[in-house]
Formats: C-alpha cells, structure tokens, sequence
C-alpha cells in the first residue's frame, strides 16, 4: 500500500462533562501529520473519552476536534474517515475476514475489483493472506487484531485511532505486534492516536506521549524526555520513579537553585527558579545516583546502605539518611565496585535528570 | 465414577416419576382418542377405530381452526419479537437508567397480573365503547368506532401483550451479550445507523430471534383464555375448540383426537421453524 496522505489533529479546549463530573478538562492537543501519539494515564484519567469524542461515539461537551483544520466534532462517526481498532477487536463476527475487511469500502461504494485488490494488499500488509476465508471466532487474538488493523487502514482513514490495541493479548504475542503495529504505522504515514495505560508500550510505539490525569494532559513530551525527566509528581509516580523527595529551596538562582535533602545541599538545575524557603519536590531515577566512596568530592548526599541487592544487570541499594529513604541502582557487571549493608557512602545524584517538579 | 453415576439415578428418580405419571396420563387421552364415545360418565367404549381423526382432519371447519391457530400463532410470535426487540434494546442501553427500569417495571407488572385481569383490561380498552374508541371518536380521527372485539385484531393484540415479557425477557440477554464496539467499528467504517442496525446489530442478534421466536411461538399455540373472552366464540383457536369437546360435548375421544393432532402439527411446524431458522443463520454467517 502506498503511503497516505497524512492528516494533523488539534483539539481545541475540549471538554466532556456527566452531570457534575468532567471526564476531559478543555484540552488542547497538537498531533503532527503522520506521528503517533500516546495518551497514557491511569484507568478513568479521560483518555478514551478522548479517543471516543474523536472517534465520534460521544458527545463533545464544548470544543473542537480539528482535522487538517476542519472540525469534525458533530460530524456524525461514519462520515469522519477514522479508522480505529479497539482491545477487544470487534470484528463482524458473522463474516468471513475478507468480507470484514472489505466492509468499509463497501460502505464507501468502491468498484468491486478494486475492492478485492485493496483487501488482498491490506491482507498481505498483515500476513493475513492465507486465512482470509476464515471467519473470527476460527482465529487467535494476535490474528484477529491484525485483521481489524488492516480492515481499519483499507479505507486510507485520515486518522487511526487504537483503543488499547494490544491490551487482550499475552506478552509474548504482545511484543510481536508491537513491532509489526510501528512499522506499519511509519510505512503507511497514518496520524495516530493510541490509548494505553502500559508505559512500555507507550515507551516503544509513540512518538510523543501525553500523559493525562482527572481530565488533563499532565506532560506532553517525546518518550526519552518523558522517561528522563517526568515534570510532576503524578507523572514520575505513574512512570515508577521510586526516589521522589519533599524538600525545601534553601537558595535559587535563575539556573538552578539549591534544595536540602537530608540535611545537606544539592544543586537542581531549572529554568524558573523559586521561591527560598518555599517546600518542593525532586524526582530522580535510581540509575541515575551514582553510589560512591564517601570521601567523593563531588556534591552529593551522604547516606547508609540499608540493603544490596544483585538483581540482573543491576545492584539495586536502598539507602536512607535522616527519615530519607534513597533508592540508587548501578551496574553489575561493567563494575566490580560493591558496597556492604551499613556502609556510609556517597549518593551523586546526576543534575541533568534530576527534577524539580512543578506544583 | 460408577460411584456418582449410582448416584446421580437416585437423584433425577423424582423427575422421572413426575415424568412417568404426565407420560401415562397423556398416554391414556391419546389412547382414548382411538375409540368411539362412551355413555356419560365414561371414557370410551367398544372396538379401536380411526373415526375421531377422520373427524379432526376430513372436516375443513376443522381443517380451518387448525391452519388459523399456527398461521396467527407465527404471524403474532413475528409481531410480538418487532416490538421485543426495541424494548429489549432501550431497556439495556438507555442512557438514562430510569427509562429502562420504567419500561422493565411495566412489563413485570403485566408479567405479574393474571391472564383474566388482563382479559378484562383488554376489554375496556378495546370496547366499541372501550377507551380507545371513545378517545378516537370523540377526537373526530373516526367517525365510526373501530371494532377490535369479536375478530382477530383483539385476540391478536391481547395474545402479543401476553408474550411480549417472555420475548422481551429472553432478548434483554441477547442484547446484552452483544459487543457494542462491534457495532461501533461499523460506524467508523462508514456505516449509517439503519445500515448498522440491520448488517450488524440483527445478524448478530439472529441467534437470540430464533430461540424467541420458538419460545413465543409455542406459547402463543396454546392461546386459549384471550381467544374465549375477546373472541367471544367467534375467534377460535385450537384449545378452545379441545375444551368445548371435552367440557361441552362431553366427546373425550373427538377432544383426545383433536389434541393429538394439534400436539403433532405443533412439533412439526416448531421443528419447520427450528430448521429454517438453522438455514437463515449459516446464509448470513
């Protein structure tokens, strides 16, 4: 198949509202034309209000949803030109897999030879060829969502929507298709939205993530910035920084400002600055701290190993100075260096993935 | 396991003395069914004879009773499962919950209230002097009231009320079971509403309509307490016709006779119905 012409998405103060409760809080999104974003977020964060508002199934409340500049919101869902492919795949369980791929340009009314052609290349593009006489209830999970991809991109959508797509199927199955989901996705060029509450999958398939919670995006951020530098503290939470410390700002600067952790001075680095004396919050990944000797003359927070464990490629330490419990990892096997249970040492904390979260 | 399959004789043996004694007594009214009337107070007497069922079957009076029963009877099962299916679909998907319990409620209310009660109801609605025909007459939309008591449109109407919660009840779970991403897919891909409803929803459905259409089906058969009290003797369905032989003619062979031939075409038109619906399935699967 050939690549589409790629479609932008922006969504324009979108909110969604239930009686008193809003599910989506006037949300604004860009999606660049051919790029898949994720919204990602815990169970009832809005993200697949989101998606359905955009698919057409639910009322927008207020707002726009914006297709190459054209507001799609009370267009009515079979004459919006989305493709979507949900968890639990929801193929016509009473037709053949040709006939639910060739659904959609039946419905468009295209020439029946070109019908068959389209769904033979959509078939081939997912290895779908040889079982194309089947019917769903014949196929495994894995087959049956690679036939409701290819019957979502046989109609050239301007936009792909995925629900989840991988989410009813084991992991073994799941890393598979993960794969075989990005490259059909940059082949084909198709703007992209994937809902998921799975941050590897979210990790490896998008190009930015938007992370939501109660109806707003939190972060919206490529997927290393993302990892590297979560911006709040729900954020780091939900992408499992376990070392997130309250502290106060002893001194601030423009560039960086100065925090207590522990009873000592660390340096984080911000744009902002803030306020001396003002409580705060620092993320930092525990591959990120690097346990040192104690007499390491670089700025760091000395502390007390409290537990060593040798788990794969890494030596996970569990520290703790004053009431702080520090979680530092560092490598196994490129470094013979181990340190004992009691032992003072000296945690460096790396300032360029050290974060100072926002309020 | 010879241990539990002892065991498990124990157990259905009282089903099968329940079954035991239905199978005798009915046995014994097909049984009569092969002799010649007896004097008043007894069963039959005399030799085997086949005059009851050239009786049941030569006459066309007959032939007609029968015929009307299973042809009103489907006709009415086919109406009832038009009206079930909308009902069953707000009652599972409306979105404000009250509606579907509202509608629930009414039909467990009717479900509820006995089939006399009912009967008389019907029969204040539908009176020539009924509430419906003084609404539409003094409305001027008619001039004359429209008879609905006396012919088939009552009997028909009151039967299909009567079925109306078996069929609904039996479609709530049909409904219920369907994925509606499914029907959300078709959408997407282009499909209006109606073209949905009935490419998706009523294939999806299909095997859900067959079993209610059986279930209606067979029900709506043994219709006798609507036919008596809105026919007024003028609509007669088959068990009415079996309860005048017995009760007022006193000719228990001719009823025995009349209800196996009834019994017969009964299964043979459910197992007709059973078989096309088979066929239906695998063409629009």
């Amino acid at each position: 198949m050939e690549t589409l012409k790629s479609s932008t998405l922006q969504l324009r103060q979108l909110t969604k509202k239930y009686n008193n409760f809003e599910a989506v809080r006037d949300l604004d999104l860009n999606v660049p034309s051919g790029s898949l974003l994720t919204l990602l977020g815990p169970s009832g964060c809005g993200k697949s209000t989101v998606l359905r508002m955009i698919a057409g199934f639910l009322n927008v409340t207020s707002g726009e949803i914006l297709v190459d500049g054209k507001d799609i919101s009370r267009v009515e869902p079979n004459f919006r030109d989305i493709g979507m492919v949900f968890q639990n795949y929801a193929l016509f369980p009473h037709m053949t897999v040709e006939s639910n791929v060739a659904f959609g340009l039946k419905m468009r009314g295209v020439a029946k030879h070109e019908q068959a052609e389209r769904v033979r290349d959509a078939l081939a593009m997912v290895q779908m060829t040889h079982l194309a006489d089947r019917y769903p209830s014949q196929l495994s999970g894995g087959q049956q969502q690679r036939v409701a991809l290819a019957r979502a991109v046989v109609i050239k959508p301007k936009l792909l929507l995925l629900d989840e797509p991988l989410g009813a199927l084991d992991r073994h199955l799941r890393e598979g298709l993960q794969s075989e989901l990005r490259d059909l996705q940059r082949q084909l060029g198709i703007t992209s939205i994937l809902v998921t509450h799975d941050q590897d999958e979210a990790l490896y398939l998008s190009d930015y993530i938007a992370v939501m919670n109660g109806g707003c995006i939190e972060q919206l951020d490529t997927p290393i910035a993302l990892y590297d530098r979560p911006q709040t503290e729900f954020v780091a939470r939900f992408l499992g920084v376990p070392n997130i410390f309250a502290s106060t700002v002893v001194a601030s600067s423009s560039s960086e400002v100065t925090v207590s952790l522990g009873g000592q001075n660390i340096i984080v680095p911000t744009d902002t600055g803030k306020t001396v004396g003002s409580s705060c919050k620092i993320s930092v990944r525990p591959s990120h701290i690097e346990v040192a000797r104690s007499e390491d003359p670089r700025q760091g927070v000395t502390a007390v190993i409290k537990s060593a464990h040798e788990l794969g490629e890494r030596i996970v330490y569990h520290c703790e100075v004053a009431d702080l419990k520090i979680e530092a990892n560092a490598p196994r096997i490129s470094s013979s260096e181990r340190f004992a249970v009691g032992q003072s040492v000296k945690l460096v904390l790396d300032p360029a993935h050290t974060v100072l979260l926002r309020d | 396991m010879a241990k539990t399959s002892d065991r498990s004789k124990y157990l259905i043996s009282p089903a099968l003395l329940i079954a035991s004694f239905i199978v005798v007594a009915y046995g014994y009214f097909a049984l009569t069914s092969f002799f010649p009337k007896g004097p008043p107070g007894t069963q039959f007497v005399g030799t085997p004879t086949l005059d009851n069922y050239w009786r049941v079957l030569g006459s066309g009076s007959n032939q007609a009773v029968l015929f009307s029963t299973l042809g009103a009877s489907f006709l009415i099962s086919l109406i009832t499962i038009a009206v079930a299916v909308p009902m069953a679909m707000v009652i599972v998907r409306a979105k404000r919950e009250w509606v579907g319990n509202l509608i629930m409620l009414a039909i467990a209310v009717t479900f509820l209230s006995g089939g006399v009660t009912r009967a008389y109801s019907w029969l204040i609605l539908l009176g020539n002097r009924g509430l419906i025909n003084l609404g539409l007459t003094n409305s001027g939309i008619v001039d004359a009231p429209i008879r609905f008591l006396y012919n088939w449109s009552g009997v028909g109407i009151s039967i299909t009320h009567y079925l109306l919660p078996f069929a609904v009840f039996t479609l709530i779970g049909a409904v219920r079971n369907l994925n509606p991403s499914v029907e959300e897919a078709a959408r997407s891909l282009g499909a209006s509403r109606t073209t949905t409803f009935w490419r998706i929803t009523m294939p999806m459905l299909l095997p859900g309509l067959m079993v209610t259409l059986v279930l209606v089906y067979s029900i709506a058969l043994a219709s006798f307490l609507f036919p008596m009290l809105l026919g007024g003797g003028k609509v007669r369905m088959i068990a009415n016709q079996i309860y005048d032989r017995m009760f007022v003619e006193y000719d228990i062979p001719y009823a025995a006779a009349t209800a196996v031939v009834f019994l017969v075409s009964a299964f043979a038109s459910i197992w007709l119905i059973s078989f096309v619906a088979k066929k239906i399935e695998k063409a629009v699967s």
